[in-house]
């Protein structure tokens, strides 16, 4: 297992380049990686797909990351998963200093159930996560918000989260964050109904030519002739 | 009603070939769970309307049930006891093309058991296997 608090993850400068070589590299348990950031050039890099998992499943954004025996302060940036979403196929760090303002987005915890659902209502989440700006070592795991005490018809917005000391908001203090309402009732159609609805129900064809007025008689009239 | 496009530029399409797996629409995206196919497949409008229905009934009005796939693909079929030729037949019925990592249904507002158990009965109405996925939160 790998500990939270002191963690210092290896990683090997990697040549080469190209995705049959990042295949290989996946194979034998590795991730590929790149670094860039504070106008120097970026870096190609092979860590381990164990270890970085553990740090993902953590919650870990800051990284102490030793490369080829010198340690250096990284940010996770981006991480690319596989097309289920199980693996990390690859990710991009970012160089930072302790005392750098950075912006990231914070994943929001809805805490509670809300006083409106006892009438009926249903909490309906438009953000999920929140953007803010804090230097690098204040990034906050999560954002609680309450919300218990919101009832049918009422709203939270970005400008009502309590934020931690240090951390802005960068997201527009208009942004809709959760609401609590009744949901709308869908009457589903009695079975005679539906047997009626499907019937000849079909979409309306943009490319079908229109008969103009009068050509149907048009066209009828050469077939008689031919006869 | 089962869902179908409003309007099309052409009625009827070709069959096609599915390749690959998804690259998009391969993530829970609007609420806290969702069901994501592991196998290949058309998905017919029925199924999809089946699946809205066995949700919405567990769940009683609770939570929200959000459906990620759409039925844009017209299929035909000629009648029984039919020669072949004449053209191309009529149109039978509207799929959604599905690929291993499309999420298919999502439902948010609700706790983990009961999402796990509603989508439990969706995934019985579909044509492929599926596993309940939760949001990811990283970046």
């Amino acid at each position: 297992m790998v500990s939270k608090a002191e963690l210092i993850l290896k990683a090997q400068t990697r040549q080469e380049r190209g995705k049959k070589r990042s295949a290989k590299l996946r194979k034998d348990g590795k991730i590929p990686a790149i670094i860039y950031g504070h106008k120097q050039e970026p870096q190609a890099v092979a860590l381990n797909e164990h270890d970085f998992t553990e740090i993902i499943h953590h919650g870990k954004r800051l990284l102490d990351v030793e490369i080829d025996g010198k340690a250096e302060k990284l940010l996770i940036k981006d991480v690319q998963y596989d097309y289920l979403g199980k693996r990390i196929i690859h990710t991009d760090l970012i160089r930072v200093d302790l005392s750098e303002k950075v912006k990231v987005q914070v994943p929001l915890v809805f805490k509670g159930a809300p006083a409106g659902a006892a009438e009926g209502g249903v909490l309906e989440e438009h953000l999920a996560q929140l953007e803010v700006e804090c230097t690098v070592t204040e990034i906050p795991e999560a954002i609680d918000v309450s919300v218990k005490a919101m009832k049918i018809d009422e709203s939270i917005y970005a400008r009502d989260i309590v934020l931690p000391a240090g951390v802005k908001l960068v997201t527009g203090s208009e942004v809709l964050v959760i609401a609590c309402h009744v949901p709308l009732v869908i009457e589903e159609p009695v079975a005679a109904e539906a047997v009626a609805v499907e019937g000849p129900v079909s979409p309306e064809v943009i490319t079908e030519r229109k008969p103009k007025e009068g050509e149907e008689e048009a066209g009828a009239a050469p077939e008689k002739e031919k006869k | 009603m089962a869902m179908m496009p409003k309007r099309v530029k052409y009625r009827k399409s070709q069959r096609g070939k599915m390749k690959g797996n998804a690259t998009r629409q391969n993530y829970v995206a609007f609420g806290e769970y969702g069901l994501q196919s592991l196998e290949m497949s058309w998905v017919t409008a029925r199924q999809i309307e089946a699946g809205r229905v066995a949700a919405s009934h567990f769940l009683h009005k609770s939570g929200k049930v959000y459906i990620r796939i759409f039925p844009c693909k017209s299929i035909t079929k000629k009648p029984l006891e039919t020669r072949m030729g004449k053209g191309k037949a009529e149109v039978e019925q509207w799929v959604a093309c599905v690929r291993p990592g499309t999420v298919m249904f999502e439902i948010g507002g609700i706790g983990g058991d009961v999402a796990k158990r509603a989508m439990a009965r969706v995934a019985h109405k579909m044509p492929v296997k599926c596993r309940l996925i939760t949001r990811r939160h990283t970046g």
